[in-house]
């Protein structure tokens, strides 16, 4: 929009911290290019389309000073940056809110977006260690879900009747399917919220592309029924959040390659073991 | 209805074609006259003695309705006799005719204006005069006339159009209201579309620039009309034109930054008067644009008054949520006056003005954009100012903008970023530990390549030097140890 007229580099008098940039500059791929740099703006600036209104109007004898309907102040909405992901928010708490429910504890593997780094790690125990499966052959090693309870069961129905019977869960709880359910389950989006933001914002195959490292039967994502089905009340929030936000930003054509997870732990994948099995 | 004309503006401007006209209503507005025949009226003007300007007062109220202009130019010879009048030895009647001419230059038909251009020698001449009603009727008739046709225009320029107006500021510059005439018409000629090349040059030469300064001061017995004229004729000549030292030299940029300090106080402290904007918007432009002009070294020298930053600062503030356009032309001001100078950008530190500009950072349409140039100006002096703007908050500002849904917003944060990170390992430290890195990760496969490039450059490079744990995952494939 606004065309810099670029003025020449002092020369003298450098400060050390632009002879490192400049330093950088040379070897030729920083990417980093702002330069300070006075604006001269024209006559039919854009720029100046409203102080010009203003101006004509008075001449007009049309002006008044303090009109009723004053001009609406915008503010910059957010959005959500990870490929694939087109979420617009208004507001950053609202950014916040969606980056935590969907984007934070990702599994690496299979995409699938946990509410909690522990549930996180178990999911990845349960569904990709390859180890869990052999050791849980002969140990218990399916842990409760409930924290702090600290049983461990045989298999997976155990826990679940653990969970029905002792902890009051439904007996459809979201965060405790089976692997072998997910190739049955056609609506089911327990844990596909990732699928769910797919779905609300119509980037779907970005996403959903990405095949699962499992090895039973190629089973990807984009099989299941897309729906909104929210589990717990933040994931509802979110995803209606970013359903009701058209999609506006142009595709991404950058998917995150399996090969890489996000560091810094907000995306994890199989790491060895953590300690926690008896 | 003002909507409608609003959009009317709007759309005129963009075809370059926003011309306004200015009406001087007579004292005697509201006497009803009947609905005259101009030709009969044009035939009791040449016929009769005693009554002429009877006549004519009845012409002139006739000459508001758009229809009877069309007839009257038609008409053999009515200029002619008008001119007589204009130039006859009846005082009244000179009035009277010079109304009409006021009339019929306001008409929004373009081939009325240039009918009466037999009669602009005269008003020229008449603008040395000493009547003020008369002499203003004279300049807004001229005003009027300008935007209509390059042919009037060719004929005002040469028969003196230029050095008229500037005898008639300096001689009456006491009269506000011939200044003000004066300088409306002096702006409608700058608007021309071939003004830059035909009419600037020869303004530029003339006296009147001097004259136009002289009108800015913040003296308040001068009044806000003719000030609003002047400051917007310097606007066109200043921003038409790519170098204004000639300006400079005349002291424009410290008589406007002056000025404009004043009205900031004033606004500052609630003394709004009306159409203030209207006089502080043009000061804003020649101040912005004229600055290019004004080599780093001199700048001390011709902007004296150290408070135009914390005035500039005020004025944002004040006019943010009422006129946010306003708004956005004063932080480009700022920028323009921060980009090439350490001491500006060192007063908005020490002056503690950076935090309210931090403050405007949720702020779009073109405002939150240049509050980054201005910060990143900042950043690009010296590497203390980083440390200084990490202290008041920008990184955390930043790990919120990085977030937004504007390109431009993200790309110059990112920039900024990479200026403050290199500035000090404590700044990099700080930004690590606010969890900034999450940040570029995800930026890392962004669909536009500006940010990928950045964010992995600053990660790679700069920032994970600083991580304690560093959790880069290669997935192996699928095996059993």
């Amino acid at each position: 929009m606004l065309q810099p007229e670029a003025l020449q580099l002092r020369t003298e008098g450098r400060d050390e911290q632009q002879e490192r940039r400049l330093s950088e500059s040379e070897e030729g791929n920083n990417p980093f290019s702002f330069t300070p740099q006075i604006i001269r703006l024209h006559k039919d600036h854009e720029l100046f389309e409203d102080g010009d209104i203003h101006r004509h109007m008075y001449l007009q004898d049309l002006y008044i000073s303090e009109a009723e309907d004053k001009p609406a102040l915008s503010v910059s909405e957010f959005a959500c940056h990870i490929s694939g992901c087109s979420g617009v928010f208004s507001a950053l708490e609202e950014y916040e809110h969606h980056y935590n429910a969907l984007h934070r504890h990702v599994c690496c593997s299979c995409r699938r977006s946990l509410p909690s780094a522990r549930l996180l790690d178990i999911h990845i125990q349960e569904w990709h260690d390859s180890l869990f499966t052999i050791l849980a052959q002969k140990q218990d090693m399916y842990q409760c879900l409930v924290e702090g309870c600290g049983q461990t069961f045989r298999t997976n129905k155990h826990r679940k009747d653990h969970l029905i019977r002792i902890h009051k869960y439904p007996p459809d709880f979201r965060f405790d399917k089976t692997k072998k359910e997910r190739g049955k389950e056609q609506k089911d989006a327990a844990m596909e919220v990732v699928d769910d933001v797919c779905e609300s914002e119509g980037v779907c195959e970005v996403m959903c592309n990405s095949p699962s490292d499992e090895p039973e039967g190629g089973e990807s994502m984009e099989t299941h029924e897309c729906e909104e089905k929210a589990t717990t009340e933040d994931v509802l929030a979110a995803a209606q959040d970013t359903e009701s936000t058209a999609p506006r930003k142009p595709q991404y054509s950058y998917r995150i390659p399996n090969t890489v997870c996000f560091g810094h732990g907000s995306v994890r994948g199989f790491r060895g073991r953590r300690g926690r099995r008896k | 209805k003002l909507a409608v004309e609003n959009s009317t503006l709007r759309q005129a401007r963009r075809d370059r074609q926003l011309v306004s006209k200015r009406l001087l209503l007579n004292e005697d507005e509201e006497h009803l006259i009947f609905p005259q025949d101009i030709v009969s009226l044009l035939h009791k003007l040449q016929h009769s003695g005693t009554e002429k300007e009877a006549h004519l007062k009845a012409l002139s109220k006739v000459l508001r309705d758009p229809a009877a202009q069309l007839t009257f130019i038609k008409h053999e010879n009515s200029m002619h006799l008008l001119v007589g009048l204009l130039t006859g030895s009846n005082a009244q009647c000179r009035l009277q005719a010079v109304r009409c001419l006021h009339e019929l230059s306001h008409s929004s038909h373009t081939n009325v204006a240039p009918a009466c251009l037999p009669a602009t020698p005269y008003l020229l001449t008449y603008l040395s005069g000493p009547s003020t009603k008369f002499t203003e009727l004279c300049l807004y008739t001229l005003g009027n006339m300008c935007p209509d046709s390059d042919v009037v225009r060719e004929k005002l320029l040469a028969q003196g159009i230029i050095p008229a107006l500037a005898s008639c500021i300096e001689n009456q510059r006491h009269t506000l209201a011939v200044v003000e005439a004066a300088a409306f018409t002096l702006s409608q000629l700058l608007q021309a579309r071939d003004a830059p090349e035909k009419i600037i040059p020869i303004v530029l030469k003339s006296t009147l620039p001097s004259h136009l300064l002289s009108v800015l001061t913040p003296d308040p017995q001068f009044g806000l009309a003719p000030a609003i004229e002047c400051a917007w004729c310097l606007h066109y000549l200043i921003c038409s034109t790519d170098d204004n030292k000639e300006l400079l030299a005349q002291g424009a940029l410290s008589q406007c930054s002056s000025l404009l300090v004043s009205l900031g106080g004033a606004v500052t402290e609630g003394n709004k008067e009306d159409g203030i904007e209207l006089l502080i918007w043009p000061l804003l432009r020649c101040v912005g644009n004229i600055l290019s002009s004004c080599p780093e070294e001199d700048l001390n020298a011709q902007l004296t008054d150290a408070h135009l930053p914390a005035s500039l600062c005020a004025l944002v503030q004040a006019y943010l949520h009422t006129l946010p356009a306003l708004a956005r032309e004063t932080v480009w001001v700022l920028n323009n006056l921060t980009a090439h100078s350490t001491e500006f950008c060192s007063a908005l530190l020490t002056l503690n003005l950076v935090p309210g500009l931090i403050q405007l950072l949720p702020f779009s349409q073109g405002i939150n954009t240049m509050i980054l140039r201005i910060l990143a100006n900042i950043a690009h002096k010296k590497k203390v100012f980083c440390v200084q703007l990490m202290q008041l908050g920008l990184l955390s500002a930043l790990c919120a903008t990085l977030k937004m849904a504007d390109q431009e917003m993200v790309i110059q944060s990112l920039d900024i970023l990479f200026m403050m990170t290199v500035s000090s390992p404590v700044v990099a430290e700080e930004f690590v530990r606010q969890d900034g890195l999450s940040l570029l990760e995800v930026l890392q496969y962004n669909g536009a390549a500006e940010m990928r490039q950045r964010s992995t450059y600053l990660l790679e490079k700069h920032l994970l030097s600083y991580q304690q744990h560093i959790t880069v995952i290669v997935m192996q494939p699928y095996c059993l140890c």
